[in-house]
């Protein structure tokens, strides 16, 4: 396996960092700090894009151009409707609690950046490989349950607690589909670590041998990460824009920022568990990776302006007990396929 | 078999997805008016107009005002022909009256002003006006 070109940049940093500061331990901070602004910056980055891309799917698979006047192909068009965002005034509903209103789209921002520390983006370039990376992602994603509870529990609007009450029944629905299928993963590669997955990948993508697996994933995916057609935490038409419902200007920014953070968080995910991570042939393998998550995000587009949105019962239903009994099938049938594999070599 | 619509859906959307565009990028392209559209300022052919005036008499909102001089072989000219297309309700009588068809629309749908004075033209006025841009 190649050493990635990030690889080598992170230690050509270490060393001119060293050579300044002229102590390691100070330099190996000053990487880590700088790591951290870098996964900063490509998550914000990668915002700008997802939100011009998902404009301009909507608008050519709905027979029109999507933006394409600001900047060249339209491209400045999310930096302008930042601007307009932040420039907007800052309302506060009279009765809502107004910390927890205030601190909720900071924090729901912060389990979304969270899941970024443990993905592969290429051979050895993973800010914490830790032993436990896909439970650390499970875990992780969880937690913008409770902020999703808090804040429309903190609007003290009828509209953004039923969103909120929606969003923990969805969420929780989804988390264990999700768990059961990475579980049929993890059989397979015998470790939770994030690199160990990748590279286990190395002969055949696990699409491949786990395809039931691939779909209950990406049908929970889109549950998880609130998108048509399981967008019912804001179902527009029933309950207005749910938790988002008394949030403006730049505070509703934050929760779009954590929504898109949150899809590519579930396209690089899906890429790392079931497609071959930063593997493939001739390129390098940032490229792969990013080609292959933006794959998977235009996926997650085309399925979103396909399908109208479900019922909250319906998907309810599909959740438990549909996705959830097909998950245990699938673990079962892992399991039979190891020992037998085990028993025949 | 279950989910096989969902398939057919996404294939639908895929379709439409790299098809031709429906949206017209309006400043730098525009669209061109079929024949039946009635709307922008009317164009008046002095060489086949009579000056009968029937125009003016078909006209239910007196939208026009014409001026009509005889000269010295009793033949009639066209001297104003003001369309106050404020008043106008684009009925097209005038243009079905007309019984040598010498007054058609010119189909330019960008017609909006600033003033109110705009709005009123005199056609023979830019007849004259276009001739001399011409030459």
């Amino acid at each position: 396996m190649h050493e990635g070109l990030l690889v080598n940049l992170t230690v050509f940093l270490t060393r001119i960092a060293e050579f300044i500061f002229g102590n390691i331990f100070i330099a190996q901070l000053f990487i880590v700090l700088l790591e951290i602004v870098v996964i900063f910056a490509v998550i914000s980055l990668a915002v700008i894009i997802q939100v011009y891309m998902e404009r301009r799917i909507c608008g050519l698979i709905q027979d029109r151009f999507g933006p394409n006047r600001v900047g060249p192909f339209g491209l400045l068009q999310t930096v302008a409707d930042m601007i307009k965002l932040m420039s907007k005034e800052d309302i506060v509903p009279a009765k809502a609690e107004k910390l927890l209103w205030g601190i909720t789209p900071m924090l729901l921002f912060i389990p979304a950046a969270l899941v970024y520390a443990v993905f592969p983006f290429d051979n050895g370039v993973i800010f914490a490989d830790i032993g436990i990376g896909i439970f650390f992602v499970i875990a992780v994603m969880s937690q913008g349950v409770l902020l999703f509870l808090l804040g429309g529990y903190a609007s003290e609007n009828k509209y953004s607690f039923m969103g909120a009450m929606r969003a923990v029944a969805q969420m929780l629905s989804s988390e264990i589909p999700i768990a059961f299928s990475i579980l049929a993963i993890v059989m397979m590669t015998g470790s939770l670590r994030m690199s160990d997955i990748v590279s286990a990948q190395s002969g055949i993508w696990f699409i491949a041998v786990q395809p039931l697996a691939f779909i209950i994933f990406i049908i929970a995916m889109l549950m998880e990460t609130n998108r048509t057609p399981f967008d019912l935490v804001e179902g527009e038409a029933e309950i207005i824009a749910g938790p988002f419902t008394e949030y403006s200007g730049m505070r509703w920014a934050l929760f779009f920022l954590a929504e898109y953070t949150n899809l590519l968080a579930a396209a690089i995910l899906t890429v790392t568990l079931f497609l071959g991570g930063w593997q493939g042939p001739f390129l390098p393998g940032i490229s792969w990776f990013i080609l292959k998550v933006f794959a998977v995000i235009f996926v997650f587009m085309w399925i979103r302006w396909t399908f109208p949105r479900t019922r909250i019962d319906q998907m309810m239903a599909l959740s438990w007990k549909v996705l959830l009994p097909l998950a245990l099938f699938n673990i079962m049938a892992t399991g039979i396929g190891i020992y037998i594999y085990k028993w025949i070599y | 078999m279950q989910g096989k619509g969902l398939l057919i859906g996404l294939s639908v959307t895929l379709r439409h997805f790299f098809s031709r565009k429906e949206t017209v990028q309006y400043p730098e392209e525009k669209l061109v008016m079929n024949d039946l559209f009635r709307g922008g300022r009317l164009i008046l052919n002095e060489k086949k107009c009579i000056s009968c005036k029937l125009c003016a008499m078909a006209c239910p909102n007196e939208a026009l005002a014409l001026t009509v001089e005889i000269d010295e072989q009793k033949k009639r000219h066209m001297k104003k022909y003001v369309h106050k297309s404020g008043r106008c309700l684009y009925c097209n009588f005038c243009v079905e009256a007309c019984p040598t068809k010498a007054i058609t629309w010119d189909k330019n749908y960008e017609i909006a002003c600033y003033h109110i004075e705009e709005l009123t033209y005199d056609a023979v006025k830019r007849n004259k006006e276009d001739e001399n841009n011409e030459y």
